[in-house]
């Protein structure tokens, strides 16, 4: 008897507890106050978070620490600014590190879109932004991300906005530069990842509509050191002939494979063009890069409004608060965080559909460090211009990055003489 | 030199795929340093191991702060001293091991924790040291304003670079090729010279009868983290003399390396180790450049080389005598069927 008992009362607590914890959630669903998700009602008015997911760590988290600081600067100032209108909103954020990792990257949105939080901002790869895509879409969830830059990516009618243009365009641009300084055949070698293989892909199509010649060269990505990537990229360029190197890469990686190749004799006698990762990266202001850069005549272009004095005033002023120079796409996360914010408010409710929607007009009216921010029909940034850079040396012997020409118009105009 | 006319001879071979000799060169020396440095990264590993018996993952956290020390020392107060910066990483991270040893590893075995829960305290510990790393770099970068997540490559004072006929050694391969030599026979006259070697080596091979012999096996055990962990973080000071970018991320890169490294030493022979650190450097250096420049073969495939290394030595002679290795079981599966 004592043995059939004791399952039976064990059924019978288990179905107490259940209808215990269902009535329960009942009772607390009807009588409990219901705030929207992802906003707090408090005594002063509303109150929003906005989810960032920034690779604080790994390989991406020399950017990602600096973001940081403009995400702090950037929310300051969208709510100086509700404040301005007279509106009793305040903005909070909300920061998770996502180690520049996919997978991460995923479970960070995810994380934010189970407490309601309907608008964030990141990933930084284009890597990145591919995995979380589908979740994102599905959940109604509005990725602003200011980095990502791989075509694949732009796609009409998802979830994901970029506040930075697309390489197709950036490609153009770099293919210009490289033909126009008079290389016909270059190797590109770039990062084996969504945003390094989507850049040479385009690369090197326009390359070939300009007459040149152009092959890929990938490398794996997140290594200690890229030496022998390097040694075996020397060996190509010498039995193949290269005139020139192109180089797609972020910034450590950028830098590692720049100081390795300003030790060799075979690389040290090609040009090299870059992508605009490695732009801002402090390791490249050593005296052997900064040297080699003079021997090469090392330009690089990046998405930028030449002589924009929002991005002047920002740089300026993230200077005076925190003592480091802005690191690539920091004026695209700035814009980010002001535009999710507008759009926030303009949305009316707060609702993944009616943000992206909101978002798209806020854009259309809306400039800043970045430049003109609307966005196209993929929602990536509508009117992208694109700058050159070079690696100079100062009065005082220093180096420093400097923005010597624009594309426009389908050639490249050189504002100032980098190398003599 | 022979070299290079053994060079030009195969120069002369018509069939032969051709390599310049500056690229030749250039990879010869790459491939010598990163000998000495994965032999620097490497035996300490072993050192610990057959010791005290426990897979430490932290090592890779030993490498990094070794190269953090330095880094904060140049960028702090301006320091391009290697010796001083050496000197202050064996210290510091020697320090860290055996604080490990005689917080965590040390009581966890006095409860009769197996390796593996030991090996897995350590997973624990390299996680709560990276992290650690990173809120250092923040609080450093706050009040310096000098970025350290990603800091550039240190030049030291002091050390030449030297140019043989057309090769060109750089300072960093000199003190790198000083420190391992130095580190070859230092470990070589303090294992086989002296009384705290012998110990060593008794706990090694059997750490209760060393115990009853009245070998103080605490005290050796101590004194092995802290050479180990102080030339992983010596190891780690030379890394910033060498790659352009230095992270936080610098040691867990190399993780794959260096433990293959290990266990081709098989966790135990210092000799193996050796070896086992100039066949890495030769595969992943001589190898992907020859396939690349040979046979097209992309180097992002560079890792996938280090990692079939890593298993075939688990397969054929995996460390720990696990399983015996391929020819024991092969020979047992003979012996029985005989």
């Amino acid at each position: 008897m004592a043995s059939k008992s004791i399952p039976t009362q064990l059924i019978y607590l288990i179905a107490g507890v259940l209808i215990g914890l269902v009535a329960g959630y009942g009772v607390f669903s009807i009588t409990a106050p219901q705030p929207r998700p992802g906003e707090v009602p408090t005594g002063e008015g509303r109150v929003f978070t906005i989810g960032f997911t920034l690779p604080l760590s790994g390989e991406l988290s020399s950017i990602g620490k600096i973001w940081e600081k403009v995400v702090r600067l950037a929310i300051e100032d969208l709510n100086n600014e509700v404040k301005a209108f007279g509106l009793n909103i305040t903005f909070n954020y909300e920061i998770l590190d996502d180690e520049t990792k996919e997978e991460k990257a995923l479970q960070n949105v995810q994380t934010f879109a189970q407490k309601g939080i309907k608008v964030v901002i990141g990933p930084a790869a284009s890597s990145q932004v591919k995995v979380v895509k589908a979740f994102a879409d599905e959940n109604k969830i509005v990725i602003i991300s200011p980095s990502s830059t791989a075509p694949t990516l732009a796609l009409k009618g998802d979830f994901i906005f970029r506040t930075v243009g697309s390489d197709a365009g950036q490609a153009k641009a770099l293919a210009t530069l490289a033909h126009q300084e008079g290389s016909r055949k270059v190797i590109v070698f770039h990062r084996n990842d969504e945003y390094g293989r989507a850049f040479a892909d385009f690369f090197i199509n326009y390359f070939k509509d300009l007459g040149g010649t152009a092959v890929s060269q990938p490398y794996q990505t997140g290594l200690a050191d890229y030496a022998a990537e390097v040694s075996a990229l020397a060996g190509r360029v010498q039995s193949e002939g290269f005139e020139a190197v192109v180089l797609v890469a972020f910034d450590t990686d950028g830098a590692n494979i720049l100081s390795h190749a300003a030790e060799s004799a075979i690389l040290s006698r090609v040009r090299w063009f870059i992508s605009e990762g490695p732009h801002g990266a402090s390791e490249l202001l050593t005296q052997s890069v900064g040297e080699f850069a003079a021997k090469v005549k090392l330009y690089g272009t990046r998405p930028l409004f030449i002589a924009n004095p929002l991005y002047i005033e920002l740089k300026e002023r993230f200077k005076e608060m925190f003592g480091l120079e802005l690191a690539v796409f920091c004026e695209n996360l700035y814009d980010a965080v002001k535009l999710a914010g507008w759009a926030i408010i303009r949305a009316g409710s707060y609702d993944g559909e009616a943000i992206a929607k909101a978002l798209v007009e806020v854009a259309k009216t809306y400039y800043g460090p970045s430049g003109w921010t609307a966005f196209d029909e993929t929602g990536d940034k509508a009117q992208q211009d694109y700058g050159v850079w070079a690696i100079v040396k100062t009065a005082e012997g220093k180096y420093e990055f400097r923005d010597v020409g624009v594309y426009e118009r389908g050639s490249i105009v050189f504002i100032e003489v980098a190398y003599k | 030199m022979l070299p290079q006319v053994l060079h030009r001879a195969y120069l002369r071979c018509p069939k032969m795929p051709q390599v310049s000799w500056d690229v030749l060169s250039s990879l010869t020396v790459m491939v010598v340093h990163y000998s000495f440095l994965y032999m620097i990264f490497a035996m300490p590993l072993t050192l610990s191991y057959r010791t005290t018996k426990v897979i430490n993952f932290v090592h890779s956290n030993f490498i990094t702060y070794g190269a953090y020390v330095a880094i904060l020392l140049n960028g702090l107060y301006g320091n391009r001293n290697m010796l001083l910066a050496m000197a202050s990483a064996f210290a510091i991270v020697g320090g860290i091991a055996v604080l490990n040893n005689i917080a965590v590893f040390e009581p966890l075995s006095r409860r009769g924790a197996k390796p593996v829960a030991l090996m897995i305290s350590s997973m624990g510990l390299w996680i709560f040291y990276k992290y650690l790393l990173y809120t250092i770099i923040d609080l450093a970068t706050h009040f310096s304003r000098v970025n350290f997540v990603s800091y550039p490559k240190i030049v030291y004072e002091w050390i030449p670079s030297v140019s043989l006929d057309s090769v060109r050694l750089s300072s960093s391969f000199i003190a790198t090729s000083l420190s391992a030599a130095a580190m070859i026979v230092g470990l070589y006259v303090l294992l086989e010279k002296t009384n705290l070697g012998r110990a060593m080596r008794a706990v090694s091979d059997n750490p209760i009868l060393s115990e009853i012999s009245g070998i103080p096996k605490r005290t050796v055990i101590n004194l092995t983290w802290l050479i180990a962990g102080g030339i992983a973080g010596v190891g780690g000071v030379l890394w910033t003399s060498y790659a352009g970018a230095i992270t936080p991320e610098a040691g867990d890169s190399m993780i794959l390396q260096v433990f293959t490294v290990g266990f081709i030493g098989g966790l135990t022979s210092l000799t193996r180790t050796c070896i086992g650190a100039v066949l890495i450097a030769s595969i992943e250096n001589y190898g992907i450049t020859l396939l690349n420049q040979f046979f097209r073969v992309e180097t992002s495939y560079k890792p996938f080389l280090t990692f079939v290394t890593l298993i075939t030595t688990l397969i054929v002679s995996p460390p720990l005598g696990a399983g015996g290795g391929l020819p024991y079981r092969l020979f047992r599966r003979v012996g029985k069927s005989a």
